[in-house]
């Protein structure tokens, strides 16, 4: 009887050890810099230096600002409680401030996932610095930009897309090619992820049409469902990785239009110009043809996103 | 895509867009904005994947006028050039410096020859 009772204790002590632990993780957060911080990504820095400063000149590293000073993607964000949340009658959205994280999911479920692990007052908060925001508040532009698609999104929170299959993302660990130690003291382990290799990984945010998955779909881009409908059915197989991170040697700066190396891998264009004179019967019509033959290279359509 | 004279006047321009085209709300025949009201394609004038689209311009290079009756086509200019340009435009306007790009800009010198019956 007293082996029973003692293993009984045992157990009940390993309960509540493992509720104490999985109870930070449930945890929302209150405010941004709090979100900010369960997601910190600063210290990858000091041993990735390289990858670290070709990610931070990515779209990613400003997910929810946009291309530098311009604020396009913030200034979205206002047009669309503007004329969206604010003119739909069922939104419950009268005012900015009643913007909820439920509200912000239609742009944050790609723009900024872990949104999703925050309370309604840091929707509110992200509300208030987009309304803020114009080109010389630098303090409202520079809380917004703390937000994005870092280091832990794409390593760790979005690196397993089947979850029933490979399991919950880990706190502790980074996802890559390989299982092992990994010697950062927050991020000891190192797992493999199936897809960081695959077009999946980025094609849960790039989109493949309405977003059936919300009260109210959005559709922001419709690039993985072109690269799988109309790429992938060319007999081609390159993997984003292959052609942003590999090819274009961008690494983790991965770009699109706005960049050279992008631009020239996007297109052919040849042009065949010639100028003649027509006739009918006595009427002599001088006139041009020019034929623009244009081939997208690319992975999916252009434009996409 | 603009023809010009040799003193740079421009006698013709045409263009030509490819993107595609979407639905607002899902319904009806109106093109949706802002992303947040885009749901489904009307249209789609993208430039697919892998594959050669063609396009073919025709210039006239005359201007019309009646005479005795009869139609006569007068030639504007013997040597024209004709620039094609290729532009990005992430918000559909040229003007919008740091976000069009102009991609690729070819120009050709075409010329009619003059006399003859
Ligand atoms: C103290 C130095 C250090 C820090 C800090 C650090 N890393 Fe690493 N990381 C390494 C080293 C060294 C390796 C290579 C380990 C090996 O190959 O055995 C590595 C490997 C990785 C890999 C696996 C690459 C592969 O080939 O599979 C990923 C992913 C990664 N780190 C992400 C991160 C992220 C994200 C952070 C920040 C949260 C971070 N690292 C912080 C040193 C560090
Ligand atoms: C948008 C998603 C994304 C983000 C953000 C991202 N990575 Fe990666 N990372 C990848 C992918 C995909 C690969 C695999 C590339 C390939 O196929 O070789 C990779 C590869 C790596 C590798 C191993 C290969 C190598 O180049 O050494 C390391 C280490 C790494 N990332 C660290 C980081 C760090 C540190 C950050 C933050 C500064 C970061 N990554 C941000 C997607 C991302
Ligand atoms: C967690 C969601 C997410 C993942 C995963 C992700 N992206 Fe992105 N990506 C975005 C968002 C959001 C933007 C746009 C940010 C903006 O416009 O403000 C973006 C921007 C880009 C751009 C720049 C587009 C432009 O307009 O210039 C490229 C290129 C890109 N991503 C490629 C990739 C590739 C390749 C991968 C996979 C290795 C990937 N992304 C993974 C969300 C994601
Ligand atoms: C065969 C090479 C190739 C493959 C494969 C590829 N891309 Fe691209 N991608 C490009 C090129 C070149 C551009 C520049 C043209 C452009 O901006 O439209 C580009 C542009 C983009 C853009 C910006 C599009 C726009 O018009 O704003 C995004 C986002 C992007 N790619 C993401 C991805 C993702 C995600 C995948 C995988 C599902 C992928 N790409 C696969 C070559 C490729």
């Amino acid at each position: 009887m007293k082996f029973v009772k003692v293993l009984v204790i045992l157990i009940l002590v390993g309960f509540a050890l493992t509720a104490f632990a999985a109870a930070p993780a449930g945890k929302k957060a209150k405010t941004i810099d709090e979100l900010v911080k369960m997601y910190d990504s600063s210290s990858c820095k000091d041993c990735h230096a390289e990858i670290y400063a070709e990610w931070e000149k990515s779209l990613h590293a400003r997910s929810i600002f946009g291309p530098a000073e311009v604020g396009r993607t913030a200034a979205t964000l206002k047009t669309t409680v503007e004329n969206g949340h604010k003119d739909w009658p069922y939104s419950g959205v009268k005012k900015p401030e009643d913007m909820k994280v439920e509200h912000l999911m239609v742009c944050a479920s790609c723009h900024l996932p872990q949104l999703a692990e925050a309370e309604d007052s840091v929707a509110q908060e992200i509300m208030k610095n987009v309304y803020a925001f114009k080109e010389t508040d630098d303090a409202a532009a520079m809380k917004l930009q703390s937000l994005n698609i870092n280091c832990l999104v794409c390593h760790q929170r979005n690196a397993i897309v089947h979850k029933w299959v490979d399991g919950y993302p880990e706190k502790n660990v980074v996802y890559g090619f390989k299982n092992g130690e990994h010697p950062s003291p927050d991020f000891p382990k190192m797992k493999q992820s199936k897809i960081m290799g695959e077009s999946i990984l980025c094609g849960q945010c790039h989109g493949q049409g309405p977003n059936f998955a919300q009260d109210n779909p959005t559709q922001c881009a419709t690039l993985y469902g072109s690269y799988n409908f109309a790429y992938i059915p060319e007999g081609e197989r390159e993997t984003c990785q292959e052609c942003h991170i590999k090819k274009s040697k961008l690494g983790h700066n991965m770009q699109s239009y706005r960049s050279p190396e992008m631009a020239k891998m996007a297109l052919d264009m040849h042009v065949y110009a010639e100028a003649f004179q027509w006739r009918d019967v006595a009427t002599t019509t001088p006139a041009a043809t020019v034929i623009v033959e244009l081939k997208n290279k690319a992975g999916h359509a252009i434009p996409d996103g | 895509m603009t023809t010009k004279t040799p003193d740079g006047k421009i006698i013709n321009q045409q263009e030509k867009i490819y993107m595609p085209i979407p639905q607002q709300f899902g319904r009806g025949d109106k093109m949706g904005r802002g992303p947040y009201e885009k749901s489904g394609l009307l249209k789609d004038t993208s430039l697919p994947p892998l594959r050669t689209v063609k396009e073919t311009f025709s210039i006239p290079l005359y201007k019309e006028s009646k005479k005795d009756g009869k139609l006569a086509r007068t030639i504007i200019s013997n040597d024209i050039t004709v620039e094609v340009e290729l532009w990005y435009l992430p918000y559909g306007k040229k003007d919008d410096e740091g976000n069009s790009q102009m991609w690729q800009k070819v120009t050709k010198k075409l010329s009619i020859a003059k006399g003859g019956k």
